[in-house]
């Protein structure tokens, strides 16, 4: 068999070793690394899911529905497939004895048969209990079983009594694992407080019109299945408003909610694979210019310019291969290291095993970012002309490739966008990622560029020449061949979205701490009888130091048809589908509410007296593309209603005040089953009489103190920032592989300037001085442009899409600062010891 | 643009020994550059073997030279990822020959060098090197030999032997030498010797026979 010259070839030049390669496999290795891991990760907690169908759904079929549960007719019909256990949710709030402490619960009141599948586990010393037996009435006293949350935040313990609405409850144990929990879907506000069903009327809170949902959940006989056991279901009771699911997909919202985290880890981890291409051009480059004597000798002898391409090619991805292997096989073992804190985090065992799928994308990733930026410094060298080996001065390999690597270049850049966009199922997300990336890498490629040649300019200034240190500074980072760009656009990336997120987390905050208290109300109320309003309103504005209350009525129900159309396939913009996902508040009104403007259509007379008519918010208008005039069908517990639409409202969302996106015109309504929601402004030293009474007064009635609600978008805030800060920390890391090449590919070039320095009568003092001026100069052009272009982007998220003031964040500005010039401190220090560390007259007598 | 050849018109006959001699500076490799294809001339000819240069493009050009040229550098210029047997057979395994092995073996031999064939560059001496560069050069028995200063970088003993074993081989397979040289002596060894001063011939003269022949 003939022998493949290029290959035979590139294995002779790979016996020199991967010395120049290490910053190569160091940067495919993190980038694969993190890809890998996270599609590991996320394929072991989606089979996890896939596996314990049953017991998140808590049986092989779970109906849910609202406000009522199955009747005796449907109970039957279901009976006849296999065992059934019904269960209510409902958010209620639980207090203490003495009625000074109050908490909202996730309340579940269960049947005895619960549950279907799976067990749930008490701590000690309920371990190893049913649910019946905790639950059970005993002398007279229902039991609950609480999450340790509940005891802590109510001061409590087991043993003590808590009440639930109307009904005192023994807490009998502390739940350590539901395992149905995230199957329930939706998210929870508050811990969960399981009681027994048969508990449950006792407590009042069952009113028509509170958010109750009932679960009807089936475990299928023997030789019945699911699939055409739902699809019966659906055609005997597809118009009942069933939400009916299956335990082939028990949890959609956690499948979603990984799905979506393991999309955004993977293009963090494409990210820091981004910024390591730099790393792997720089590293192509570097060699390559160090074999140009090698390559222009191969030409001499007659090898094509094709030859030499795929020759260096094959050595590129050969040693590419070992990072991403190195990565591949750290993405297997991750998900072994990290089990714990998968456990800690997801609600599911996880069963680990090895994926090849998902490894394998990693390294289709990583060899498509090792291919798109070794073409180019390839290309450059395939075009080393054979006569430089006449020449004294080797001059590094410039110039454009030719059309042929600019052109599989092209190719590769679009096989690695057709990649993403076809593995990561969020297809705008990606989208917008590559856009991003591609804008962000010329942005920054430029303002790295202009910062270049302003130091450039700079070194021409008169007062600098007369500086040696400076003046030999700014040369080294503007000479010909210098990475200084390269280094500032990668170290520059990690830190620009270092600005962007601290500066938005700021103005955020700053919002949160600063304005919205100032006008937000202090309490909601939900849940309060429609009856109680006025005795509520009463109450609750005699509380010292209340200014004001404001009471308004809610319904709940659905939008069913748009013109006649069913909802769900009158969607014309998906952005809004949410108006129609499930059931949504809705109340009546003769004045329009605060806080909106009318965009279209006119309010109703106060007096007025026509057929239904109703207002809409802007994004339900949008959702269904409707407008003034046409006709919304909707089901209001139970009962479907027709209105007209009469006009369409822009919703300040931000005031926290309560707003409705459906407000109907007055006269329609009044007579179905409705609660009352009520807020209250009050100083924060009157918070705590107003908790009192209504523990007293209104135990039914559910209280969110918005400074809690406040705490709680805050640590979602946070949490976001954390995961921002990940992509930096990668990024950076990766920015910093990036660096450290630069400065070990230009240690030969140091250790001669130091030597050629120290021949002239230059101390150590001085040479190192230079060196730190011209690293310390790289670390603060990375972060000025981070500075500049983070500033920019954390303005246009705040401004235009937040609406909140955009502040410049000194102190993120100072840190990036800190961050920069340390980390190129550091490398520059440790090159420069190195270069000063070599003895002159070796060097010299060589050259 | 700085024109270092001016008016030059040279004809060498196949298996004619031309010294190339002249200052620093005075366009001898910049001659070379052109006869061996690794530089286009601005302006006027360049036919090597009846090939016009000019119409050959630059992966055109390196076949021309894998076919028709061996180069010998002052600086030896092997490739020091390849042993001397490797180094030697890289030209041929560049025109495709299936005997690259066994003719790099027997031209290493040819050199007195059959003991080295696995040593890397690394592990040569000067001498040693530039022997494995010659080899390299003949190895596909070109029609044309340039040689850039070979002894430049050998001592005196060394670099006399190195050119006996060039003449010798060149003389063995008809080899058309050009040879550039500071050493006025052995400029003398060839059949002519052409002197250049800032790019142009000053001097074109034959030398006596007696020493040619040598």
């Amino acid at each position: 068999m003939k022998r493949f010259l290029p290959l035979v070839l590139a294995r002779r030049e790979l016996r020199a070793g991967a010395r120049g390669f290490r910053i190569l496999i160091a940067c495919l290795a993190l980038g694969v690394g993190t890809i890998a891991s996270v599609q590991s990760l996320s394929r072991d907690i989606l089979g996890g899911i896939e596996a314990q169908g049953r017991s998140l759904l808590g049986g092989d079929i779970a109906i849910r529905t609202i406000y009522h549960g199955v009747n005796a007719d449907q109970l039957r019909t279901l009976e006849g497939y296999g065992t059934v256990s019904e269960s209510v949710d409902l958010r209620g709030m639980a207090r203490t004895a003495d009625g000074l402490h109050s908490t909202l619960v996730e309340a579940k009141a269960v049947d005895p048969g619960y549950p279907l599948v799976g067990a749930v586990q008490f701590m000690a010393p309920a371990e190893g209990m049913k649910p019946a037996e905790v639950l059970a009435q005993k002398d007279g006293l229902w039991g609950a079983a609480v999450e340790q949350a509940a005891l802590d935040r109510l001061g409590a313990h087991l043993g003590d009594r808590l009440q639930l609405g109307a009904l005192a409850y023994e807490i009998r144990a502390v739940i350590a694992k539901e395992p149905d929990r995230i199957g329930t879907g939706g998210f929870n506000l508050g811990p969960r407080f399981l009681v027994a069903l048969d508990s449950m009327p006792a407590t009042g809170l069952m009113q028509p019109g509170s958010l109750t949902y009932y679960d009807t959940r089936i475990l299928l006989k023997p030789g019945v299945t699911v699939e055409p056991t739902e699809k019966e279901i659906r055609r005997l009771y597809g118009d009942a408003g069933w939400r009916v699911s299956d335990s082939r997909d028990a949890a959609p919202e956690i499948r979603n909610f990984v799905t979506r985290l393991a999309t955004f880890l993977t293009l963090v981890g494409l990210t820091a694979l981004l910024v390591g291409g730099v790393g792997v051009g720089n590293a192509v480059k570097s060699y390559l210019d160090g074999r140009i004597g090698v390559i222009a000798t191969m030409k001499c002898l007659g090898a094509s310019g094709r030859l030499i391409a795929w020759t260096y090619l094959i050595q590129v991805m050969a040693l590419s291969l070992v990072g991403i292997a190195i990565g591949v096989a750290a993405g297997a073992v991750a998900p072994l290291a990290l089990s714990g804190v998968i456990a800690d985090h997801f609600p599911v065992s996880v069963h680990i095993s090895v994926h090849p799928l998902g490894l394998l994308l990693a390294a289709a990733y990583g060899a498509l970012i090792a291919l798109g930026f070794s073409l180019w410094p390839i290309g450059r060298a395939r075009a080393v002309p054979a006569g430089t080996l006449f020449r004294d001065l080797v001059q590094p390999a410039g110039g454009r490739p030719d059309s042929a690597i600019l052109l599989a270049t092209g190719i590769t850049l679009a096989a690695l966008i057709g990649l993403l966009l076809a593995t990561s199922g969020q297809l705008v997300f990606s989208a917008g990622f590559a856009a991003g990336a591609i804008v962000t890498f010329g942005v920054l490629g430029l303002a790295a560029r202009l910062l270049a040649w302003l130091a450039k300019r700079a070194g021409r200034v008169d007062w600098i020449r007369r500086h040696p240190t400076l003046r030999l500074a700014l040369a080294n980072l503007t000479r010909p061949g210098a990475a200084t760009v390269s280094v500032v656009l990668s170290l520059g990336l990690g830190l620009t979205i270092l600005v962007t997120i601290a500066e938005v987390e700021t103005d955020f905050r700053g919002e949160v701490e600063r304005d919205i208290p100032a006008e937000a109300p202090a309490f909601f109320f939900l849940d309060i009888q429609h009856a109680d309003r006025d005795a509520f309103f009463n109450t609750i504005s005699a509380v010292p130091g209340v200014t004001r209350v404001e009471t308004v009525p809610s319904l709940r129900g659905r939008i069913v048809a748009a013109r006649g159309v069913p909802a769900d396939k009158a969607v014309v913009d998906k952005r809004y589908a949410w108006v129609l996902g499930g059931d949504r508040g809705m109340t009546y009104a003769v004045t329009q509410p605060a806080r909106s403007h009318l965009i279209a259509g006119k309010w109703w007379p106060a007096d007025y007296r026509g057929p239904p008519e109703v207002s809409i918010a802007k994004e339900v208008a949008l959702a269904l593309g409707i407008k003034v005039g046409d006709e919304l069908t909707f089901n209001i517990v139970g009962r479907d209603l027709k209105a007209t639409v009469a006009n369409v409202r822009e919703i300040d969302w931000g005031g926290l005040g309560i707003n409705f996106s459906l407000v109907f015109a007055p006269g329609f309504l009044e007579g179905a089953p409705q609660t009352e929601i009520a807020t209250a402004y009050a100083p924060r030293s009157a918070e705590e009489g107003v908790e009192r009474v209504v523990n007293q007064n209104y135990p039914g009635v559910t209280m969110i103190g918005v400074r809690d609600a406040l705490a709680t978008v805050d640590s979602l805030i946070g949490q976001i920032g954390t995961a921002v800060r990940l992509t930096a920390g990668v990024a950076l890391a990766a920015g910093t592989l990036v660096l450290a090449g630069a400065i070990a590919a230009g240690e030969r070039r140091r250790i001669y300037d130091a030597v050629v320095l120290k021949v002239l009568g230059a101390t150590r003092a001085t040479v190192m001085r230079a060196f730190l001026i011209e690293h310390g100069l790289l670390g603060l052009m990375a972060a000025a442009i981070a500075i500049a272009l983070g500033s920019l982007a954390a303005w246009a998220v705040v401004v235009p899409v937040m609406d909140l003031h955009w502040r410049f964040s000194v102190g993120a500005a100072a840190g990036v600062a800190a961050i920069a010039a340390v980390v190129t401190l550091t490398f520059g220090m440790v090159g420069t010891l190195r270069a000063l560390g070599r003895r002159s007259a070796p060097l010299l007598r060589n050259e | 643009m700085v024109n270092i050849l001016k008016g030059i018109s040279l004809q060498v006959e196949a298996g004619e020994r031309v010294g190339l001699v002249g200052p620093s500076g005075s366009g001898k490799s910049s001659l070379m550059m052109l006869l061996g294809g690794l530089e286009r001339p601005t302006g006027g000819t360049v036919r090597v073997g009846g090939q016009d240069l000019a119409v050959l493009d630059e992966d055109g050009l390196a076949r021309f030279r894998r076919d028709n040229v061996g180069i010998v550098f002052q600086n030896f210029h092997l490739v020091p990822t390849m042993t001397a047997l490797e180094n030697v057979a890289l030209p041929a395994e560049f025109a495709g020959k299936d005997d690259a092995f066994e003719r790099a073996e027997a031209g290493l031999k040819a050199v007195g060098l059959s003991h080295r064939l696995e040593h890397y560059p690394g592990q040569l001496s000067g001498g040693e090197q530039q022997r494995v560069a010659l080899a390299r050069a003949l190895v596909c028995q070109p029609r044309l030999v340039l040689a850039d200063e070979p002894t430049g970088n050998l001592d005196g003993e060394t670099g006399r032997q190195v050119i006996a074993l060039l003449f010798d081989l060149a003389r063995l397979h008809g080899t058309t030498l050009i040879l550039i040289t500071h050493d006025a002596a052995l400029a003398e060894r060839c059949d002519r010797i052409v002197r250049l001063a800032d790019g142009r011939i000053v001097e074109d003269r034959a030398t006596a026979p007696l020493e040619a022949a040598q």
